[in-house]
């Protein structure tokens, strides 16, 4: 049998939920939905806290349930990160690490304490600390388990901007080591860290897939988000000093943007929504607009009586445009055609969400 | 001063009432845990087993272990086969009793101690990869260790207490079943005044010091897990 690094599972609950997919172990999948689509029930059914599904699940092989099999969370080496960081009270820090500590851990207590920040907090009572400094350390004692599967249910919902900076690269680079499943409901972390989406939504799985792909997808749930705008990420940035613009490419094509301050890094996110989009057959010669992309035309959608989505290629990435019906058919636009996309506004994600 | 035969008393007081809270400790755990867990049909009907010793009068509960310690009952006699001796008249039986009697002392504040802990840290546990020993040792133990305190007290001061079901199944014999409340009962039966002051006086202080120490104790620590 070929060694299949997969988790595969199908998991039901009376009415309420039914979930079927089969997703890669390896880099980061999100679990995206609305509240209350079931993202943690799913979770909670994969590493068996939640008897009460039946069905199968299967991870690299591995039987964790099936009609005859239950294998108990404690014997699945998973590692989990709740919403909450759940430190144990009776123990201060170094405590909580210590007792996750597995020999086989890829990492130790010492170097999880100076990547993610809490060196100096090994030995305070964790009811005295942050919410964000709990978070780490939580992070950091699922992790010291050596789990064969991590995963993390919102870790970053209620953190403050140094945790989440500090977290966010730290998950990225975590998981070319060991795969991440990564609930989520922000746009930002999860255009940022996934390469694989489930997306959740009314009690099931709606699709698997790219987020870039999905979210654009005028047959899924998803759409709504995408109406406002898509993100695009921006690459080899350069200051401009004269201007004091900031200039990266998009899919290769040059943008602008503005910043009040010069950025050492090399990438970037940007979200440009779809109203902010200004479509042209022709290029403007006398206009202040400065960031035009040539792109194609690959879907066209009706989203109101008085209102059409298009979405169009860059390349690589996509961009969507909310014109009038009125402008459609005067410009006569048709799919496959190749028109200027001229971008009025950009709101900065920031290099990292 | 206290007489050789009170001291005798005491120490077999403290002996049985140290034994029994020990032998306590060892089973009401576990059985505090499934009654706290359990959802199994009949698990109302165990507990009510627990509590029996609250509600009954301790001579009902005596005048039955005193049957089943006759060697004419099946437990009797398997225990004189065991040991080559009876139960009825014993310290062994004195501790068997003792056990049953505190029984819900100790297992009623383990149990709710269990029932309101936060079902999080026992996820937790669990998704660390610990064993159900590993939980109980390093998560809920520490994290109920009041309770266990409090258990732990309340049996053992309830044995000291004991009276009836030492009057049916122990007899009076000095040094093997003797206790304390049996000798001040003595005493008063006797018209010693003098000594069955000194001697209840005696418990009094004990009993108000050992509480006072464990009551002590929780509030310091209550006030450490709010300061911190």
């Amino acid at each position: 049998m070929m060694p299949n690094t997969s988790l595969v599972f199908s998991l039901r609950k009376e009415m309420l939920f039914d979930f079927v997919a089969e997703v890669p172990s390896t880099g980061i999948c999100a679990i995206f939905g609305d509240s209350g689509a079931g993202k943690t029930s799913l979770v909670r059914a994969l590493i068996g806290l939640d008897d009460k599904f039946v069905g199968s699940v299967i991870f690299n092989n591995t039987v964790w349930q099936d009609n005859n099999n239950f294998v108990k969370t404690e014997d699945r080496q998973i590692g989990m990160v709740f919403q909450e960081p759940r430190l144990f009270p009776h123990l201060d820090t170094l405590g909580n690490l210590t007792l996750a500590n597995n020999k086989n851990s890829l990492y130790s207590i010492k170097s999880l304490a100076k990547l993610l920040d809490f060196e100096n907090l090994l030995d305070k009572k964790t009811m005295a600390l942050s919410g964000g400094q709990k978070q780490r350390i939580a992070i950091a004692r699922a992790i010291l388990t050596a789990p064969k599967l991590l995963i993390m249910d919102e870790p970053l919902s209620s953190l403050d901007a140094h945790s989440r900076a500090l977290l966010l690269p730290f998950i990225k680079t975590l998981a070319k080591q060991i795969p991440i499943l990564y609930i989520t409901h922000s746009m930002q972390e999860l255009f940022y860290l996934a390469s694989n989406m489930l997306l959740i939504n009314e009690g099931s799985i709606e699709a698997f897939g790219d987020p870039q792909k999905l979210f654009i997808d005028p047959k899924l749930s998803l759409v709504k988000h995408a109406h406002s705008g898509l993100l695009l990420n921006v690459e080899n940035l350069y200051w401009d000093k004269i201007h004091a613009m900031l200039q990266g490419e998009v899919d290769g094509q040059t943008v602008y943007i503005v910043m009040d301050k010069p950025t050492q890094e090399q990438t970037l996110q940007i979200k440009v929504e779809s109203k902010d989009v200004i479509i042209a057959t022709q290029q403007f010669s006398h206009s202040s607009l400065q960031n035009c992309l040539n792109s194609q035309i690959e879907q066209i959608e009706k989203i109101s009586a008085s209102h059409i989505l298009l979405t169009l290629s860059l390349g690589k990435q996509k961009l969507l445009a909310k014109i009038t019906l009125k402008s459609l058919q005067q410009m006569d636009l048709k799919i496959g055609q190749l028109v200027f996309s001229y971008i009025k506004a950009v709101s900065i994600i920031g290099d990292r969400p | 001063m206290l007489s050789e035969l009170d001291l005798s008393a005491i120490y077999l007081t403290f002996k049985l009432a140290s034994l029994t809270t020990l032998i306590l400790l060892i089973i009401s755990p576990p059985l505090a845990w499934w009654l706290a867990r359990s959802k199994l049909f009949f698990r109302p009907f165990i507990e009510s087993l627990v509590a029996l010793p609250l509600v009954l009068p301790p001579t009902v509960l005596g005048f039955y272990l005193l049957l089943s310690f006759s060697p004419d009952s099946y437990f009797g006699a398997f225990w004189i086969q065991l040991t080559g001796n009876g139960l009825a008249f014993s310290f062994a039986g004195l501790l068997i009793a003792s056990v049953i009697y505190s029984l819900p002392f100790v297992v009623q504040p383990l149990q709710s101690a269990f029932v309101n802990l936060d079902k999080n840290y026992l996820e937790v546990a669990s998704t660390l990869g610990f064993s159900s020993i590993k939980t109980f040792y390093k998560v809920v133990f520490p994290m109920t260790l009041p309770s266990f305190i409090i258990a732990g007290a309340l049996g053992f001061a309830h044995t000291i207490g004991e009276f009836g079901v030492v009057l049916m199944i122990g007899g009076n014999i000095p040094g093997e079943t003797q206790v304390l409340s049996i000798t001040l009962f003595d005493h008063v039966e006797t018209l010693q005044y003098e000594q069955a002051h000194l001697l209840s006086i005696s418990l009094l202080i004990f009993s108000m010091t050992l509480l006072i120490l464990i009551y002590g104790v929780l509030q310091q620590r209550q006030k450490r897990l709010n300061d911190a």
